[in-house]
């Protein structure tokens, strides 16, 4: 059964969810929709399109403390800290193009061997509320991907926005747990929900048929001469990618006490491969840039039979010089010629 | 490897402390009781002192030793000096072990030639410690190990007095450049192999060194008519995760630390030389 909830009645459901254990959504703050932890009187924005930086921090976080230890050279004590059982998230407004790159991920942290335990209790903990898009901007182009973006088969809840409600489609237990304890505030949909109407992304011209057996040919193509020549090396692209993952590790503290933590790290930084005595097999931005494109476009999809992008647009948007994969799988011979 | 979370490590006592070279020492390190983990020739173990940081070595010692973990380790930066300065006794963190290992198993009934240079002999050691412990496991035994001067030769008793009074074992030593004090062969290790001119049949050879060495002992072996099926080497890229995660480490779609770092050749061609 369908249920509904007014979207006045909204930020009371924030905040009964928000007292089970924190809950993310899309909050406006000085005019950027990230996911945040709820507050009260949070700009709650359901109707904005994909945030700057995608969701997974709430599974990834950009920095995450995974041990503390005490004592010196000869008492050294060492402590694991991880999330609790009861950490329990809720992640609500999740798109399509979000959701699909964190199923992405999994398979990295999760499924392959050994599995990541602090991304996996963060991930088996959350409770995942995603949200038909409905207005892509010119950007989007997860059509290309196989993302519908009124659907997401991956979601504990799917939710469509109409004028004045939100219809709740649940689809896993987790999902029906969480709608019954708001159950005061939520009612039966009584007709069948307004279902968004197909959902068309901007479509680029590419063509992705054989494109991940092509590349094996192409680690010295010429195409990357030319193409890494305006990057700045700043790394945002893969920062706001929701399919990205690479982490650093690093030790805070002194001798007595302190911890050791992970953070976001990138492939687009020079000293990310830098080797004693002043080797680096990645020296230069061309081969960076190709190792991000080739891990998306090649390597990932070799061993996992997908192509990591989703079409999220969020590196055609943030790139401050436009090489984005657009324009990626366009040089590297991805684009639908025969098509045009 | 700790199952919860395989970045967690334990802590291990470092019980002393060699001085090999000028720049490279040999750590032996314990658990609470003996082994702080189970591990295979060519494996390797992040080692930590927080909150200087953490470094990958090779494990150097055979896993038929029961008594400790040993690591050979040569100083280049902050987290190999602050091992290189620690006081016997003292505590370390430890983590592993990471990688593949030799394919021991294909290595059965097979003569084995190992090449090593420089602080590279460390994870041939390791494997070579193993072959001694199973000596009629394995066929005949050559071991071409080079450095730049005597002094800079590791593990230098057992590579001259205890391997070459190994059964059917053979050992060859050169150095780069002339020494007074120096009896042997003088010259680089690829060219102090092909002058050796090992044959390929039945052979397997493992070799380990600076890139610059590996490259030329490649195109050596190559010479001699080893196929790329018969040639197995490791390689070093910078770790940080050391279970495919991070993201530094790889080679296309393959990741050094975790279906690494041991390669034959013949898979090494089918991937980007990105190292
Ligand atoms: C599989 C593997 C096995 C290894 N086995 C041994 C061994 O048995 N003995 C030994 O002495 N060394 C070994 N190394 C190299 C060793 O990991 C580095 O020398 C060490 O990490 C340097 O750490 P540091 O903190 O002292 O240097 P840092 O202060 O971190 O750095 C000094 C320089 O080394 C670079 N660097 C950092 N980490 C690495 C790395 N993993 N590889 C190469 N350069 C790095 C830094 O970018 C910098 O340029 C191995 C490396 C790998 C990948
Ligand atoms: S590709 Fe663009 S976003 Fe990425 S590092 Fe280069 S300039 Fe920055
Ligand atoms: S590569 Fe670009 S469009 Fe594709 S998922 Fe990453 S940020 Fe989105
Ligand atoms: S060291 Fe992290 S992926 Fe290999």
């Amino acid at each position: 059964m369908k249920k509904m909830i007014g979207l006045d009645k909204l930020p009371a459901l924030w905040e009964q969810l928000s007292a089970e254990g924190p809950l993310y959504l899309p909050i406006e703050e000085r005019g950027v929709v990230c996911f945040k932890p709820w507050y009260e009187g949070a700009v709650v924005r359901l109707d904005a399109l994909n945030g700057v930086v995608p969701p997974k921090d709430i599974f990834l976080p950009r920095e995450e403390t995974y041990m503390r230890y005490q004592g010196g050279s000869q008492t050294l004590e060492i402590e694991a800290v991880s999330p609790g059982p009861d950490d329990k998230a809720t992640l609500f407004g999740v798109h399509p193009c979000d959701l699909k790159a964190v199923e992405m991920l999994d398979r990295v942290y999760i499924d392959q061997e050994p599995g990541d335990s602090l991304y996996r209790r963060r991930r088996e903990n959350a409770t995942v509320v995603a949200l038909a898009c409905s207005s892509p901007d010119p950007f989007c182009f997860c059509n290309l991907f196989e993302v519908d973006p009124a659907d997401a088969p991956g979601a504990d809840i799917m939710a469509y926005l109409s004028e004045q409600s939100l219809y709740l489609e649940t689809r896993t237990e987790k999902g029906e747990t969480m709608l019954a304890k708001a159950e005061s505030l939520i009612s039966d949909a009584k007709d069948e929900p307004e279902r968004p109407r197909e959902v068309k992304t901007t479509d680029f011209g590419l063509y992705l048929e054989g494109l991940s057996d092509n590349l094996k040919e192409r680690f010295d193509d010429p195409a990357w001469d030319n193409l890494y020549k305006s990057c700045l090396s700043c790394g945002v692209c893969t920062y706001v990618c929701p399919t990205c993952y690479c982490f650093d590790v690093e030790d805070f503290g002194h001798e007595g006490a302190g911890e050791r933590f992970r953070c976001w790290d990138s492939c687009m930084f020079g000293h990310f491969t830098q080797m004693a005595g002043g080797h680096n097999p990645r020296p230069d931005r061309k081969e960076r840039v190709r190792q991000r494109f080739l891990h998306k476009l090649q390597y990932y999809p070799q061993t996992y039979g997908e192509i990591a992008c989703v079409g999220c647009g969020r590196c055609l948007r943030s790139c401050p010089v436009n090489l984005d994969i657009v324009q990626a799988v366009k040089a590297l011979g991805g684009e639908a010629v025969e098509q045009r | 490897m700790n199952k919860d979370n395989p970045l967690l490590p334990q802590v291990a006592t470092v019980l002393d402390i060699t001085s090999e070279t000028p720049d490279i020492k040999t750590l032996r390190v314990a658990g609470k009781d003996g082994l702080p983990f189970e591990f295979m020739p060519g494996q390797c173990a992040m080692l930590s002192i927080p909150p200087i940081g953490e470094a990958i070595f090779s494990i150097t010692s055979s896993p038929t030793c029961r008594e400790c973990l040993e690591f050979s380790i040569k100083e280049v930066g902050t987290v190999s000096s602050a091992l290189h300065d620690l006081p016997p006794g003292a505590h370390i963190g430890i983590r592993g072990p990471y990688g593949n290992g030799f394919p021991v198993d294909d290595m059965k009934g097979k003569d084995l030639l190992f090449i090593g240079g420089g602080i590279g002999l460390a994870p041939l050691r390791s494997l070579i410690g193993y072959c001694f412990s199973n000596r009629d496991q394995f066929g005949h035994i050559d071991i071409v190990y080079g450095a730049r001067s005597p002094a800079d030769l590791i593990r230098k008793s057992e590579i001259k007095e205890t391997w070459p009074a190994e059964p059917d074992t053979s050992v060859y030593l050169t150095v780069d450049a002339e020494n007074p004090d120096w009896k042997e062969n003088v010259g680089f290790v690829p060219a102090y192999v092909s002058e050796l001119g090992f044959k390929p049949e039945n052979k397997i050879a493992i070799t380990c060194g600076p890139p610059i060495m590996i490259k030329f002992v490649l195109q050596a072996l190559d010479k001699l008519g080893f196929k790329p099926e018969q040639v197995i080497t490791t390689l070093e890229m910078r770790m940080k995760c050391g279970v495919g995660k991070c993201g530094r480490c790889n080679l296309g779609p393959v990741y050094v630390c975790k279906d690494g770092p041991v390669f034959s050749l013949a898979q090494l061609n089918e991937l980007p030389a990105e190292y």
